[in-house]
């Protein structure tokens, strides 16, 4: 008889431990999934915050950016005019946007055309601009700019902005 | 003969085992099993929540204020018109100097370049969504293409001149 208890007793515990076992793993998993819960919604918005940071920080750099030609300031707006007084004194900026930037692109979007490279000759029946035209290689990020330029029109000066996407290449640092 | 065997093997195992230890092991794997239950609910409910949750995007937020400084084609007495401008004179009815509405003319344009900038097909963007208010109308038909899925990155903007408030939200599914 005492050997029967005895063996009830050890099923018991067997049984205890299990359940014992089974809450603590769905404790742990709860607190876990809490924990992590959005850490890659964060990881990828740190990265695009990132990538997006460097080409904004380009756009709005004196060299490019529109300052207040074109009305109010805006932030993003890329001077088409001065984009290409940079293009043609490229040997002067060599390593200003850092060393590890191999290649700058601006290319317009809205209306779409076939690819005509801007050149001084060109300049401005074209949509896109190579500012530095190395290998594209690293990691390359991309940002919705607007690209402003001056026209003249009927001998009247007109401001012309298009939506454009500049693109940036740069090797990685670590 | 084996049956009443049995029968008494039985009675002699329960009477071994207290009734009260019994009752204490089904108490216990009732509250374990109750807690797994609304554990498992918790772990399903915020995983459905996390999922539709709403990434801010720096993106889409270039994209809208670029899209804003497009020049259009129509013109008015002070020169051709933004986008900017062109959704404020379509709250007010107004038209270009050739006679379009600002309206129709908002409209090509917001559609041409939404269509260009988030190209749907061989790409990560599965489909976009633009929609513009005015307080709790809409100003243009909303432009919709492709799948709505359930993780896109948008962003909001919101306006208010000469009585009007504008709500600009956009949304891009991947």
């Amino acid at each position: 008889m005492k050997t029967k208890k005895a063996q009830v007793k050890t099923q018991q515990m067997a049984f205890m431990l299990l359940a014992i076992t089974l809450f603590l793993v769905l404790a742990g998993l709860f607190v876990l999934m809490f924990r992590f819960a959005g850490i890659k919604e964060v990881a990828t918005a740190l990265e695009e915050k990132n990538a997006l940071l460097l080409v904004t920080k380009i756009a709005n750099s004196p060299e490019f950016s529109c300052g207040e030609v074109y009305g109010t300031g805006n932030i993003n707006c890329v001077d088409g005019d001065k984009v290409m007084a940079v293009k043609k004194n490229i040997k002067d900026y060599e390593g200003f946007w850092g060393k590890g930037v191999s290649n700058i692109e601006i290319r317009k979007i809205y209306p779409r055309e076939e690819t005509i490279i801007c050149e001084l000759g060109n300049y401005p029946d074209c949509n896109t601009i190579r500012i530095i035209s190395g290998e594209i290689e690293g990691i390359s990020t991309e940002n919705f700019v607007s690209l402003c330029r001056k026209e003249s029109e009927e001998g009247e000066t007109i401001d012309k902005c298009e939506i454009a996407k500049i693109m940036v290449s740069y090797e990685e640092i670590r | 003969m084996s049956n009443k065997k049995g029968q008494d093997y039985r009675y002699k195992i329960c009477s071994a085992m207290p009734k009260k230890a019994q009752e204490e092991m089904i108490g216990f794997v009732l509250i374990v099993i109750l807690v797994a239950i609304i554990l498992l609910v918790l772990v399903g409910f915020s995983l459905r929540t996390e999922q539709r949750e709403e990434v801010e995007s720096y993106e889409v937020e270039s994209f809208i204020q670029a899209m804003l400084q497009q020049t259009s084609d129509c013109k008015d007495n002070q020169g051709y018109l933004s986008i900017d401008k062109l959704i404020f004179g379509c709250a007010n009815s107004e038209s270009c100097l050739d006679g379009r509405g600002e309206c129709l003319v908002l409209s090509d344009n917001l559609r041409g370049i939404v269509q260009e900038s988030w190209r749907t097909e061989n790409r990560p963007i599965a489909g976009y969504e633009l929609k513009i208010l005015n307080g709790e109308e809409s100003l243009i038909p909303e432009m919709k293409e492709g799948n709505q899925t359930k993780n896109y990155k948008s962003s909001l903007s919101e306006f208010d001149r000469g009585g009007n408030q504008i709500q600009i939200s956009f949304r891009a599914y991947y």
